[in-house]
C-alpha cells in the first residue's frame, strides 16, 4: 500500500498553485469515453496542459498530420469539422483496444534561453543549456489513447516519431505496467518518461527508460492516467522537439 | 467570418485553443473571456471557488500595477470592469487560466498571446488621428474584400440587376445611407439586435436580391426601397464587427466615420471590378442577361440559401 502524501488538502492547493505555469506543455487526448460500447462514437479531445488539466484543441488541419483510429482490423482517419472540439469522431467497430492517435505537424516556439533552459529541466533533456536568445525550437505531438470496448485487446506501434507504447494492456493489468519509448522506430533509452494518474498529479513516477526503451510504473489507482516522454534534436542552430503522450483510464484500482 | 478574421492573423501553425479576451480599455474598462466552460471548472475545482482563485490567475496591469478586479461569471463568458487610473499610459494582461494560446484584442488590436503569459503593454494614449484614420478605413475596406464575402455578394446582386449605370448608382447608394444609420445607432447603443438574428437575415437579404434579379431586369422604387431595408440589416452586422475590433478613446466619431468610408471603398472596389470583368464590354449585348446575370444569380441564390441555413443553425 502507498502511503498518504506527508501534506493535507491546502498544502496541496499551494503545491499546485506553484507548480503552474511551467515553460512547455503537454498534449494529451481525452477521449469522451474510454470504456465505448461496440458501435458507440467516440470523440477525440485534444487537451494542451500540465498535469492533465487543460485546454481544448480544436480541430485545426493545418497542424495533423495524422489523426488516426487503429483496432485490430483497421486504421483509419478521424472525422471532424474544422475547429470543432472534440477534434475528430470514430466508431468502434471491433471489440478489444482502440488506439486513437495524434501526429501534429511542427509548430515552432521563439523562446528567451532562460525558458527554454528551464524546459529542458523540466523535461529531463540533456543537452547543453542554450546561452543565447531567443531558441527557436519546433515542436511535434505525438500522442496516443487506449479505448477498450469488451475485453483484451493490445497496445501497438502506429509509426510516429516518438511513441510510448504499452507493453501490456493498462485497462485489465495487476501488475506493473512496462512501457516502451521509441524515437524513427527505435528504442531510446535514457530518456525521461513521467506517469502520473489525473486524480493525484502530484505525485509523479519519472522514471529513465533503459537500453531497451523499457520502463515500468505502477499504475495503481483508478481514474485517468498520462504517461509522456519529451525527446529533443539539433536541428542546425536550431532544435526540433518530439512530443509523446499515452492516456488511458482504469476503472477501479488494483 | 469571425473565425476567418481570425486565421488571417495566424501566420504559422500554432496550437491555438478556443479561448478568446476582448479588453475595451477607456475612462472604464470591460475585459470579456470567452473560455470553454468544462474546462475552466475542472481547474476551479483543483484551485478553489471563481470568485477567491479567478482573481490570482486572471492579473490585468495599468503602467505596471496590478489592478482590483470585479469579475462576473455567465457559464463560458467572464466580464472584469472597473475604472481606469487617470493618466494611464500602458495595458497589459496576465491570463495565467489557460495553456494554449489565445487571441487577445485590446482596443481592436489582436495579438496571439501563450497562456499563462504576460502580454506586451498596449498603449492608451491618444493616437493621431491621421493613424486612426488609415487603421479604420483599413479595417473597413478589408471588412468587404476579401473578408466579407457575404457583403460582396450582396453588392454583386445590386449590379447584376441591369447593366444601366444609374441602377447601380440608385442602389448602391440606398444601401449605404441604411447602412450608415445602423451602424451608427448600433454603435451609440441606442439600438440593439442580436447576431443569432442579423447574420441570418443578412443571408436571407442575398439570396432575395440575386432572385429578384432571375425575375426582374428593370429597377422599380420598391427595390430601392427593399435595398435600403437590407441596408439596415447590413449596418448591424458592420456594427456587430466593428464592436469586437473596439473603437480608440477620443477619436470615436473619427474610427466610426473612417470604417464606414472603407466599408464604402470596399463596395465600390467589388461594383468597378464587376465592371470592369464583365459589364463594361457586355451589358449591351443580348446574351448578357442569360448567359451572365442568371447564372451568377442563380449562383449567388445557391451559396446564400446555404448560408442561411447554416446560420440558423449556428
Amino acid at each position: 500500500m502507498v502511503a498518504a502524501p506527508p501534506y493535507n488538502d491546502s498544502m496541496k492547493a499551494f503545491l499546485l498553485l506553484a507548480a503552474l505555469p511551467r515553460a512547455a506543455h503537454d498534449l494529451w487526448i481525452e477521449p469522451t469515453t474510454f470504456f465505448p460500447a461496440l458501435g458507440q462514437v467516440v470523440g477525440a479531445k485534444l487537451r494542451v496542459g500540465q498535469d492533465l488539466l487543460g485546454d481544448p484543441l480544436p480541430r485545426s488541419t493545418p497542424l495533423i498530420n495524422e489523426l488516426i483510429a487503429v483496432d485490430s482490423a483497421s486504421r483509419r482517419a478521424l472525422i471532424g469539422r474544422e475547429g470543432a472540439d472534440p477534434a475528430g469522431i470514430a466508431r468502434i467497430d471491433n471489440a478489444g483496444l482502440t488506439i486513437i492517435g495524434y501526429h501534429s505537424k511542427p509548430s515552432v516556439a521563439e523562446l528567451p534561453a532562460e525558458k527554454f533552459n528551464a524546459y529542458l529541466k523540466e523535461e529531463g533533456l540533456r543537452v547543453p543549456p542554450a546561452t543565447k536568445s531567443p531558441v527557436k525550437d519546433s515542436f511535434l505531438r505525438c500522442a496516443k489513447t487506449l479505448i477498450q470496448s469488451g475485453a483484451g485487446g493490445a497496445d501497438r506501434a502506429l509509426g510516429f516519431p516518438l511513441e510510448l507504447v504499452a507493453e501490456k494492456n493498462p485497462c485489465a493489468l495487476t501488475g506493473d505496467l512496462p512501457v516502451r519509448l521509441t524515437y524513427q522506430g527505435k528504442p531510446l533509452a535514457g530518456a525521461l518518461v513521467v506517469a502520473f494518474n489525473k486524480r493525484n498529479p502530484d505525485e509523479k513516477q519519472s522514471l529513465r527508460s533503459d537500453a531497451q526503451g523499457r520502463v515500468q510504473f505502477r499504475v495503481d489507482g483508478a481514474g485517468m492516467w498520462l504517461v509522456k516522454a519529451v525527446h529533443i534534436v539539433p536541428a542546425g542552430a536550431d532544435w526540433t522537439s518530439y512530443w509523446a503522450s499515452l492516456t488511458f483510464e482504469r476503472k477501479t484500482a488494483k | 467570418m469571425k473565425s476567418l478574421w481570425l486565421c488571417a492573423l495566424s501566420l504559422t501553425a500554432h496550437e491555438i485553443g478556443t479561448t478568446r479576451v476582448v479588453a475595451i480599455i477607456g475612462e472604464q474598462y470591460k475585459i470579456e473571456v470567452t473560455t470553454d466552460a468544462a474546462s475552466l471548472d475542472e481547474k476551479l475545482a483543483q484551485f478553489g471557488s471563481f470568485e477567491d482563485a479567478y482573481p490570482r490567475r486572471m492579473k490585468i496591469f495599468f503602467d505596471g500595477e496590478a489592478a482590483q478586479l470585479a469579475i462576473a461569471r455567465t457559464g463560458d463568458v467572464i466580464v472584469m470592469t472597473g475604472a481606469v487610473p487617470p493618466g494611464t499610459k500602458t495595458f497589459s494582461l496576465k491570463n495565467g487560466w489557460n495553456f494554449s494560446t489565445y487571441a487577445l484584442t485590446v482596443n481592436g488590436v489582436t495579438d496571439w498571446v501563450d497562456g499563462g503569459e504576460l502580454s506586451k503593454p498596449y498603449s492608451l494614449e491618444a493616437r493621431a488621428k491621421s493613424d486612426v484614420v488609415r487603421q479604420y478605413l483599413w479595417l473597413g475596406f478589408t471588412h468587404i474584400v476579401p473578408l466579407g464575402l457575404d457583403h460582396v455578394l450582396f453588392v454583386l446582386g445590386l449590379y447584376l440587376l441591369s447593366g444601366k449605370w444609374r441602377s447601380v448608382l440608385w442602389q448602391v447608394s440606398a444601401f449605404t445611407l441604411a447602412h450608415t444609420i445602423t451602424l451608427a445607432l448600433s454603435i451609440s447603443g441606442i439600438i440593439a439586435v442580436r447576431a443569432e438574428i442579423v447574420e441570418p437575415l443578412i443571408a436571407v437579404s442575398i439570396a432575395y436580391v440575386a432572385v429578384e434579379n432571375i425575375l426582374h431586369k428593370e429597377l422599380k422604387a420598391w427595390r430601392i426601397a427593399l435595398v435600403f431595408g437590407f441596408g439596415l440589416l447590413h449596418g448591424m452586422g458592420f456594427a456587430g464587427v466593428l464592436q469586437e475590433l473596439g473603437l480608440p478613446r477620443g477619436e470615436y466619431l473619427t474610427a466610426l466615420l473612417s470604417f464606414n468610408i472603407g466599408v464604402e471603398f470596399g463596395q465600390l472596389a467589388v461594383v468597378a471590378g464587376a465592371f470592369a470583368l464583365v459589364g463594361w464590354r457586355w451589358s449591351e449585348r443580348e446574351w448578357y442577361r442569360p448567359r451572365i446575370v442568371v447564372p451568377a444569380s442563380v449562383a449567388i441564390a445557391c451559396i446564400a440559401v446555404y448560408w442561411t441555413v447554416e446560420r440558423v443553425l449556428a
